[in-house]
């Protein structure tokens, strides 16, 4: 069912019903996004229940004007730079904690490299980090996330190529200190 | 393409290195439904005992509030019905003290001119006399008037 059809059910009175679908429909995706944002499992599961609690909360103000898509990642994104900061503000340094015990993660079966790239990806600002991400690994086009991120393309492109120069750098520190 | 490129491109395309536990995404939408029902009782809740806690408090501030304006009420006519006193006797002072000696004062001044004799009739001069002069005084400018 696409986002039109579960609209037109939520416009026509059936809120939990569109709200259900709206859930199978996203939750695999933004669980993902979200779980790149923040690494550990039980942190990206709050995440993502707070993400549709906001949905859910405010689905009568949503306009309609934006994709229901849009709105969804934006929501999501910024659940999830909310965590990132608040992390930064109990002293701890947004998600490096989490890179670091990535290797010893039940939930996590990347090899050296991978782990490498993720350890890198944890070292940038929230907000340069969800850039990353969602060019990096969702390939979403720049116009897509200036939407989602609320910030110009020509903003996005430098910051995107400045987290990718950083990420190179910082993989390359990584995997001459392994081998 | 470099080297280090090619090792980002590399880690990008060994696909999805996260997983999560079995059964999670099945079992996520129960899990919200529940925590969203949970949240929406303990808010009603809260505001009912919000309420409880305030109320005799309220009650009590509404009380002195009532207390504190009926004894603001009562003063302030009382206050205004005393100075509505004081200004009346004020008046009578006034009348008795200044405007009655100035009256006679000015009257005895003006007794030899001529214009004010035209002004003034006889019954205003018997009047006076009769209200300002004691029986003696009248005797007296009786027979110096003969």
């Amino acid at each position: 069912m696409n986002d039109k059809e579960i609209l037109k059910i939520y416009r026509e009175g059936g809120r939990e019903q569109a709200f259900r679908l709206l859930v199978q429909s996203y939750k695999e995706r933004l669980y993902w996004h979200i779980r790149r944002m923040v690494l550990d499992h039980d942190d990206a599961d709050d995440c993502l229940q707070n993400t549709f609690i906001k949905v859910w909360q405010s689905l009568d103000r949503f306009r309609g004007d934006a994709q229901l898509y849009t709105w969804l990642y934006r929501i999501a994104t910024n659940e999830s730079i909310t965590f990132l900061t608040q992390q930064q503000r109990r002293g701890e340094q947004t998600g490096i904690a989490a890179a670091e015990r990535l290797s010893s993660d039940a939930w996590f079966d990347g090899d050296q490299v991978q782990a490498a790239l993720h350890k890198s990806i944890a070292k940038l600002p929230p907000k340069q980090k969800a850039v990353f991400n969602l060019r990096y690994f969702e390939e979403m086009p720049y116009e897509e996330i200036s939407r989602v991120l609320e910030t110009s393309e020509g903003a996005l492109k430098a910051s995107y190529h400045h987290a990718y120069e950083k990420v190179k750098g910082w993989m390359k520190e990584e995997i001459d200190a392994k081998y | 393409m470099n080297e280090q490129q090619d090792i980002l491109e590399r880690a990008r395309q060994a696909g999805q290195p996260f997983k999560a536990p079995e059964g999670y995404f099945e079992s996520f939408e129960d899990r919200l439904m529940a925590r969203i029902s949970a949240e929406a009782q303990p808010a009603a809740s809260t505001s009912r005992r919000l309420w409880t806690v305030l109320k005799p408090a309220l009650a009590l501030a509404a009380t002195f509030a009532i207390i504190f304006g009926m004894g603001y009420g009562v003063l302030f006519l009382t206050h205004t019905l005393d100075r509505g006193k004081a200004d009346v006797s004020g008046y009578a002072t006034v009348e008795e003290e200044l405007i009655r000696p100035v009256s006679i004062i000015n009257y005895y001044q003006s007794e030899g001119e001529s214009e004010e004799e035209g002004d003034i009739d006889e019954d205003s001069i018997v009047s006076f006399l009769a209200s300002e002069l004691s029986y003696g005084d009248l005797t007296e400018i009786y027979a110096q008037s003969f």
